[in-house]
């Protein structure tokens, strides 16, 4: 289950995170970030033990969403050693998501 | 072969389902996003739909995709890329390559967000233009955004970016709202609204974020320095796939009285896409009931 990250626990929990992680940034009462959740959930456990899936609410933490230049939800940024390697923005497909991570692991 | 294949999994096209399943036909639902329930979703609230007061359209949706699961509803999820006619119905063809043969359609494949058509806008589309202000407004708390559109939409869009943002300008190409009273009453109450009326936008321009939005207001050019902009002119019909099997109207909806039958033989159309005056989820649901009582009628009168 992916955990809320927020500014506080951003750098311990993405940016200095050991596995390939997908940050997925979403808005209260956004029906796209809705049907994205499902989505991930499968990805997630797809990939247990490959990635680590953490979600940031940008009605709480807009700073966050700013410095990674997130204006439009949903937007999946994936991060390896602190440093964002990939994006998908809008609603994607399963594959779509499956594919980056074939191509980053 | 099916006996019907149901295009869309909105209201109307799930309202399709229901009917069909209890009418024993032998029907799948086609489905561009697996789960979806149509436009409805996207309603932050539904306030005329009979029994079900308040319901966000989100909830509404899902209640209606639980009913037809609940009755057997087959879904498929892929985008049709042609329509064939064939000797006794048609030959349906996904994206994914595959084809399914059936003897009739309903059509429901709803309508799209409208495009402004100028520059600027594919190129800032998520780097400040958006199509849904419940999902992006959150962007935009203290800074200033324009909306587009002077519909019912637009003008809740502006009233719920104004909850948070520092300022909201309406820019329409007229000099009235189409917006029903109660609306046009709050927005004219809201301070932090301005109306920018007779005003066609020209282009969308910045450097990595949407900066700002040109236009003509009477014969003269303006910029409005804006952080965001909300496009909300309506929906044009996806009906692109039924161009030359079914008549469709100067606007491009396809032709069908409460019958729902097209010019095709054997093509129904229901919901949005179709030309009705009144484009609700009430009428979208009794366009799915109409039609299954046409493809059933069909059926019989072109032998089962």
């Amino acid at each position: 289950m992916a955990a809320r990250v927020d500014k506080d626990t951003f750098e311990s929990e993405v940016l200095h995170s050991e596995r390939l992680t997908l940050a997925d940034f979403y808005s209260d009462s956004c029906v796209p970030c809705k049907r994205l959740s499902p989505v991930l959930a499968e990805i997630e456990e797809k990939y247990e033990n490959e990635i680590k899936l953490v979600k940031i609410n940008i009605n709480f933490d807009l700073e966050l969403a700013e410095k990674y230049e997130v204006q439009s939800v949903p937007a999946i940024l994936f991060f390896r050693n602190g440093e964002v390697v990939s994006r998908l923005d809008g609603f994607v497909k399963s594959g779509e998501i499956s594919s980056v991570i074939e191509n980053l692991k | 072969m099916y006996d019907t294949i149901i295009i869309g999994s909105g209201p109307a096209g799930l309202s399709a389902a229901v009917y069909a399943k209890r009418a024993a036909l032998n029907t799948v639902v086609i489905e561009k996003n697996y789960g979806g329930t149509g436009q409805i979703a996207e309603s932050e609230r539904v306030d005329n739909y009979l029994g079900l007061y308040g319901e966000s359209g989100f909830d509404l949706g899902e209640r209606f995709r639980a009913h037809a699961k609940a009755l057997g509803t087959e879904f498929y999820e892929g985008e049709v890329t042609a329509v064939l006619s064939e000797a006794d119905g048609y030959r349906v063809r996904l994206s994914d390559g595959a084809e399914l043969q059936t003897r009739t359609i309903v059509y429901a494949a709803g309508a799209s967000p409208r495009k402004l058509c100028v520059k600027g806008e594919a190129e800032f589309a998520r780097k400040g233009v958006s199509y849904c202000a419940v999902c992006d407004g959150a962007f935009y708390k203290d800074k200033t955004v324009a909306v587009i559109g002077g519909g019912d939409t637009a003008l809740g869009d502006a009233l719920y970016l104004a909850n948070t943002a520092k300022k909201v300008y309406i820019v329409h190409r007229r000099d009235q709202f189409r917006a029903n009273r109660l609306l046009q009453e709050r927005v004219s109450n809201t301070d932090n609204i301005e109306l920018i009326l007779n005003a066609v936008p020209t282009e969308i321009a910045g450097s990595k974020r949407t900066e700002s939005l040109h236009l003509i207001r009477g014969g003269q050019g303006e910029t409005l320095s804006v952080d965001g902009i909300f496009i909300a002119i309506g929906t044009i019909p996806n009906s692109g796939i039924l161009q030359g099997l079914a008549a469709l109207s100067a606007d491009g909806y396809v032709i069908a009285g409460e019958d729902c039958a097209t010019s095709a033989k054997g093509i129904f159309a229901a919901g949005d896409v179709r030309t009705k005056p009144l484009k609700q989820v009430s009428t979208a649901v009794a366009d799915g009931a109409n039609s299954i009582l046409s493809v059933t009628e069909y059926l019989e009168e072109n032998g089962r």
